[in-house]
């Protein structure tokens, strides 16, 4: 059989094996998402019969858009989540990182324990921050008191909201980030820094021009993961503060789900969540195109 | 003599044919046994949302299976989840539900759809209905959601809520020389004047604010809509709506840090330790102050009416129906099954052996057996409860605006005005004004016209 021959029967097999795993990824990945923006088409609510299929003003959906002042507020709001979240969740994860990546067994031990808000439940993580922001049993607010110092009600504040949420966020997180950085760490021959040490280079200055070259792709990734993520802080908003108070921590999501399930306007609902997606891929085919573009500098 | 052999000879025939009957039931006793239960071999499937009544209906179901010989089959989820799943299915056609709960706030937008099946067509033929289930017995208050607009029934009431006022710390409004108030500036003065002494809250209160506020809103002669169910044009921004909010958010400045986001089992759980004096709210909520073991305030407890506003009485009512979808396929086995939760017997048993009270039978309500079980400290809570149930059936239903389909909408809305006003996001008047625009756009942009 010819060289050609072969490289055609292994196209052919690897297709024939790839078929199924395609198919499945098809049905439950692209249909769903095919179905968004067909039914974003539509003025779908449940409750009026033909609805689903009137695609008779097929962009009205997206033409109320951005006259619609909660949707753009709710953009604002996920903006304002998003940044400050994944910027505390990088920085604390990295700082965190830098202290615990020393060869101890106690500090080997104790890293698992910064690891559990990670792999708790994120409805788990809502009802704790919950219990910690309630006023009436709280032990934050115990500890406030006894301290005299007088803590607002933090998820019904308008100052404090949003803040209350991010540091929920930022604690359910910040493993990721830790746990990525100090891969990377670790990673790090040790000759460069002991090299720079011999040229005289203070400490910061190795954690400038040796340690932070390397974990950046690290951090650019693991912002980049947190960022899509954060656009799915909705437990903690369910939970926490309902969106409120008014709409100071009403997400795109949150505001999605209350079109969708609290006033049935599916279609309505379905073009929030398609421009939501856009906006997802966009900044991450940014930030992607940005790491390549920084390799390629490299 | 004469008819003697004759006699014998019946008598010999007869006892032939009981022979070969008792061999014949001997030998396949199963058939002849399913045919006294007319609905033998039916698994009835039901839908409806979490809640006591289905609980405690669920330990008597299997004396209903054992009786008709059907199989009851009884999802129960979280009421989103629940609303969602039946709008889903109505909507769709779908015939997957035999029986389904007729939500409150769903009941309008079915009915208007055509979604459920007309109960009168059960309840008018005397072979499916006997004249004792008397379908008249249901509260007329509870019952108005589950008409149309011609007068017939697609629904019969589970559950009924009426808005009652607990107070829990009688005992320091007497130290202070105060009374139960009867208005809202009385209720005003008490919250302000009792709020901090000894640690409790004036009042406390729990984040479905569009539930909360309008008795206030009507209070001062307002309405969430211009004129309910006819006229739909919301009325967020008229004067009394905006002094019913005004009013509100100021009454909230005497309640617990952090009220805006409670749940109602936090601010029951503050009413039965003492933190908080007054609690406003449905009956099931407001009662434990006098009837649950857990109350610690059981000895300086009071419930009663609700204050009335400077224009009108109008306290909230609810009631949660059983109905049966337009596309069941087990229609008259869901109409057996409805007939046996809601009958007086059920009714009865569930409060005396459970003291479960917010059924919606008047004979149960008045009889002495509730009335015993339901007056403490010499309170007839029963009476009150029916009092205010039946309020929206006698002249004008007030509580239309919460079950006109357009209600989810502007109700979101004037929860997140609220809100503002309660926070100082916005004066008053700035955040209605906003929030009737917003109202108007959404009600236009889910197709109302207005």
């Amino acid at each position: 059989m010819s060289e050609s021959g072969i490289d055609g029967e292994r196209k052919r097999f690897i297709a024939f094996a790839l078929t199924p795993s395609l198919i499945v990824l098809f049905a439950v990945a692209v249909l769903p998402a095919i179905y968004l923006v067909v039914t974003s088409l539509t003025p779908f609510q449940l409750t009026i019969p033909g609805s689903a299929t009137d695609f008779s003003e097929p962009f009205r959906n997206y033409g109320l858009l951005p006259g619609d002042p909660r949707f753009v507020n709710s953009l604002a709001v996920q903006a304002k989540l998003s940044v400050w979240s994944v910027l505390f969740q990088v920085l604390l994860g990295m700082l965190l990182a830098l202290l615990l990546n020393v060869p101890s067994r106690f500090v080997e031990f104790a890293r698992t324990f910064f690891l559990i808000p990670m792999v708790l439940p994120p409805i788990v993580v809502a009802v704790i921050w919950k219990l910690i922001y309630a006023p009436d049993i709280s032990p934050l607010y115990y500890a406030a008191q006894a301290l005299h110092v007088t803590l607002p009600a933090l998820t019904s504040n308008v100052d404090f909201a949003l803040t209350s949420i991010i540091i929920a966020d930022t604690w359910e997180w910040l493993p990721f980030t830790f746990l990525m950085v100090l891969a990377a760490l670790q990673t790090i021959p040790d000759e460069y820094s002991e090299a720079a040490l011999v040229d005289g280079a203070s400490k910061l200055q190795i954690f400038w021009y040796v340690t932070l070259p390397f974990i950046t792709p690290i951090l650019v990734i693991s912002g980049m993961f947190r960022l899509i993520d954060s656009v799915k802080a909705f437990p903690l908003i369910f939970l926490l503060t309902g969106g409120g108070p008014g709409t100071v921590t009403e997400v795109t999501n949150y505001y999605a789900y209350l079109l969708a399930f609290d006033t049935n306007e599916i279609g309505y609902s379905s073009a929030v969540t398609v421009v939501m997606l856009l906006l997802v891929c966009g900044i991450s085919l940014g930030l992607v195109w940005m790491g390549r573009r920084r390799e390629a500098l490299a | 003599m004469k008819t003697a052999p004759r006699v014998s000879s019946i008598t010999r025939r007869k006892l032939l044919k009981a022979s070969a009957a008792t061999a014949a039931l001997a030998a396949f006793p199963a058939p002849l046994i399913a045919q006294t239960k007319p609905f033998a071999g039916v698994t009835l499937h039901g839908a409806s949302f979490q809640h006591r009544f289905f609980t405690l209906l669920q330990k008597y179901i299997p004396e209903f299976e054992d009786k008709t010989g059907m199989k009851v089959d009884l999802q129960l989820s979280a009421l989103p989840v629940y609303n969602q799943q039946a709008n889903l299915e109505l909507s769709s056609g779908g015939s997957a539900y035999d029986f389904v709960n007729v939500t409150f706030t769903l009941a309008t937008r079915w009915i208007a759809a055509g979604l459920l099946a007309n109960l009168d067509e059960f309840t008018g033929d005397a072979n499916l209905t006997p004249a004792d289930w008397n379908p008249n017995d249901f509260v007329d208050g509870a019952q108005m959601p589950y008409r149309d607009a011609k007068g017939a029934t697609y629904g019969y009431s589970w559950e009924g809520g009426a808005m009652l006022m607990g107070l829990s710390r009688m005992d320091l409004m007497e130290k202070k020389g105060l009374k139960i108030p009867k208005t809202f500036a009385e209720l005003q003065q008490v919250c302000a004047e009792i709020n901090g002494t000894d640690g409790v809250s004036g009042i406390v209160s729990w984040f479905l604010h569009n539930w909360n506020l309008p008795p206030y809103i009507q209070g001062f002669g307002g309405n969430i809509f211009r004129n309910p169910p006819g006229d739909v044009m919301p009325a967020l921004n008229t004067p009394e709506a905006i002094q019913g909010i005004e009013f509100y958010a100021n009454l909230l400045k005497s309640a617990p840090k952090g009220v805006l986001t409670y749940t109602e089992d936090q601010a029951r759980q503050a009413m039965l330790t003492g933190r908080a004096n007054i609690f406003i709210h449905s009956s099931a909520w407001v009662t434990p102050i006098l009837l649950s073991d857990e109350s610690k305030v059981k000895d300086t407890s009071r419930v009663v009416r609700s204050p009335a506003g400077p224009v009108h009485d109008y306290p909230a009512s609810n009631s949660q129906g059983l109905g049966i979808p337009k596309n069941a396929k087990n229609q008259k086995a869901a109409w057996e099954f409805i007939k046996w939760a809601l009958s007086p017997e059920i009714s009865m048993r569930l409060v005396k052996e459970h003291g479960h009270s917010s059924v919606c039978r008047r004979s149960i309500i008045t009889s002495e057996a509730y009335r015993k079980l339901n007056t403490v400290n010499g309170q007839d809570l029963g009476a009150l409860y029916l009092e205010v149930l039946e309020l929206p059936g006698k002249g004008e239903n007030y509580m239309a605006y919460r079950t006109s389909k357009e209600f989810p909408i502007v109700g979101d809305v004037l929860n997140k005005a609220f809100e503002q006003v309660a926070t100082g996001q916005l004066p008053a008047k700035d955040a209605m004004n906003a929030a009737q625009d917003q109202a108007i756009a959404a009600l236009r942009r889910a197709g109302t016209k207005l």
